[in-house]
């Protein structure tokens, strides 16, 4: 009898400690959700359409009132190809107390510790069969955007390859100063949910450099590359803040 | 003066021979890879077998591995050009998408400790990788890769053979890296003058390989060892300007730019066009490039400079580079495609 109460005390206790979480994202092109095969326009006047877009979430963390994290062991490689879902899509799940927090933050990106270890060894998400594995500059993609530029009546492939540790892309959610943010994660569980504009990649940066496919050298733009390092600076400044919370 | 010069033929080349089993002069050709006295690197996790090697020579014979079915690895390093493009500057991919760097040779690839044109993959399992899904090379997805593989029963067969699993990735490239890893060369005609036979050069091969281990002809400080090359990146002052900035690609560096990775000699008269972008049509080129002392470039190597060689020189330079080729490499049954 008293072992039961044990356990039941321990189970009620484990219950309070860890709730399941679901780390959901939608795809959008500035407030819309994102089509697959609808032709876009960027703000420079150039039309383009999505193909794919992978990336790896990683260091997530849920903010307390207080300040204090409670952090999320491991990564996740989010998928999205034509065809399939954009939004509500499951991408990470986890376990959290319950309780208040304010907000959640994370990095879209492979921590430095495994971003360089021989990626024949690794397994997924990780791995060269994670299709993210940067062959010729080791570590991996962090973000993969890929889609088709409709220039005149030609059609281009174009990439953007973020990656290389410098390109980690800190996502900050939260706030405690303004208390703008509040996430309730209940004992039964919960999901949260983001916004992903994947349309800010192409906005023009504060220097008016922008991802102008006109130039085939911008159709590849792949980590530091000082060819096209302007270009994809101005990307990442505008990938800071790309996610947001789904209200 | 002359002894020092000797010298420095000789260190190299004594150093060279003891790694060697003697030769007889003028005995019969034997099997090339009687003449390999190196041992190949294996890495612990893809140990050699002769079915995976074999699988390895299939699939880098193979179209199917690429998006459109029409460009195998053989199709950029083909053996007849001791694996590389044939005299093409660059390499055209999947969809005729035109690469940008001139496809190197696979000669004694086993033994490259950094691949790559910036010398950045420390592997080939890894290396394999990069053109497998390279978007203008064979442009393949992971997922589709296996699948394409998993629907032809020969192959689902051998991978569960070889790897105890279904195709992926992953296995495809290691099963080319085995196969790789028996790109062995090591029977030309300096093989076999190192290996005891003084006929086996020409009096303008044998003046080529003075200046070539010279101070005067300088080449031997990069292109050094067995190998023909000590796999760093250097920027060898091919432009002022360069369209491609090599290892600063990766490393964002204004000192790296227009770095690219030394590459061995081994089977150079076979490789034709020279440099990363394949802008150099002949041998010649090349050595002239260098007697000029390249373009003015602050990140030139400080090797660079004008060698002062006269056109006679010049032509005992590619008269030695000529004997660095492997004719039975090129047709090593071996190492071409299953019949």
């Amino acid at each position: 009898m008293r072992s039961w109460a044990v356990a039941l005390w321990i189970g009620l206790w484990a219950g309070a400690l860890a709730a399941p979480v679901e780390l959901k994202v939608n795809l959008r092109v500035g407030e819309a959700p994102l089509e697959w095969g609808r032709v876009y326009q960027t703000p420079m006047g150039q039309r383009y359409r999505i193909d794919l877009l992978k990336f790896y979430i990683s260091e997530l963390a849920l903010v307390r009132p207080d300040g204090k994290e409670v952090r999320v062991e491991g990564l996740a490689l989010a998928e999205f190809r034509r065809g399939g879902p954009t939004q509500g899509v499951s991408v990470m799940r986890f376990e959290a107390p319950p309780g208040e927090y304010r907000g959640l933050r994370f990095d879209v990106g492979v921590p430095r510790e495994l971003n360089h270890l021989d990626a024949a060894t690794q397994e997924l998400p990780l791995g060269v069969n994670s299709g993210m594995y940067w062959a010729w500059n080791p570590g991996y993609i962090f973000y993969r955007l890929e889609g088709t530029a409709f220039l005149g009546g030609k059609e281009e492939k174009w990439v953007v390859h973020m990656g290389t540790d410098a390109f980690r892309i800190p996502v900050r959610l939260h706030d405690l100063q303004m208390r703008r943010v509040r996430l309730e994660v209940p004992p039964r569980g919960t999901s949260l949910v983001l916004n992903l504009d994947v349309g800010r990649a192409f906005l023009p940066g504060p220097n008016g450099a922008f991802l102008d496919w006109q130039q085939p050298r911008l159709r590849q733009l792949h980590g530091m590359s000082p060819e096209t390092a302007m270009v994809m600076a101005v990307v990442y400044y505008h990938m800071l803040s790309a996610f947001s919370l789904a209200r | 003066m002359r002894v020092g010069r000797w010298l420095l033929v000789l260190v190299p080349l004594v150093l060279l021979g003891l790694e060697r089993p003697p030769v007889l002069p003028h005995a019969p050709a034997p099997d090339p890879r009687a003449l390999v006295p190196r041992v190949v690197p294996i890495p612990p996790d893809n140990p050699q077998t002769p079915a995976k090697v074999e699988l390895g020579r299939r699939l880098f014979y193979d179209p199917r591995l690429s998006l459109d079915g029409k460009v195998a690895c053989a199709s950029c390093h083909r053996p007849e050009f001791a694996f590389s493009d044939g005299g093409n500057p660059v390499s055209v991919g999947v969809f005729g998408r035109e690469g940008t760097r001139n496809a190197p040779t696979l000669t004694n690839v086993a033994f490259r400790r950094r691949l790559f044109w910036e010398g950045r993959s420390p592997r080939l399992e890894l290396q394999a990788v990069g053109p497998l899904t390279a978007h203008h090379e064979m442009g393949m997805e992971p997922e589709a890769l296996a699948r394409r593989l998993s629907s032809i029963p020969e192959y689902a067969r051998a991978f569960q053979e070889v790897f105890g699993e279904p195709p992926s990735l992953k296995n495809v490239a290691f099963a080319l890296a085995a196969f790789e890893r028996t790109l062995l060369s090591y029977n030309s005609p300096f093989d076999r003058f190192v290996a005891g036979d003084d006929r086996a050069l020409s009096p303008a091969a044998l003046r080529g390989m003075e200046l070539f281990f010279s101070e005067r002809g300088d080449c031997f400080h990069c292109h050094v060892g067995p190998e023909f090359t000590d796999d760093e990146p250097r920027n060898t002052g091919l432009y002022t300007v360069y369209p491609d900035v090599g290892l600063a690609r990766i490393t964002g560096r204004d000192e790296d730019v227009g770095k690219f990775k030394t590459p061995t000699l081994r089977n150079v008269a076979l490789t034709a066009p020279y440099m990363h972008d394949g802008s150099k049509k002949t041998l010649r080129e090349v050595m002239e490039h260098y007697n000029r002392g390249g373009e003015p470039n602050l990140n030139a190597d400080p090797l660079i400079r004008p060698l002062g060689l006269s056109e006679s020189e010049v032509d005992d330079l590619v008269a030695f580079l000529e004997s660095l080729t492997d004719a039975q490499f090129i047709s090593n049954p071996a190492l071409l495609p299953s019949r």
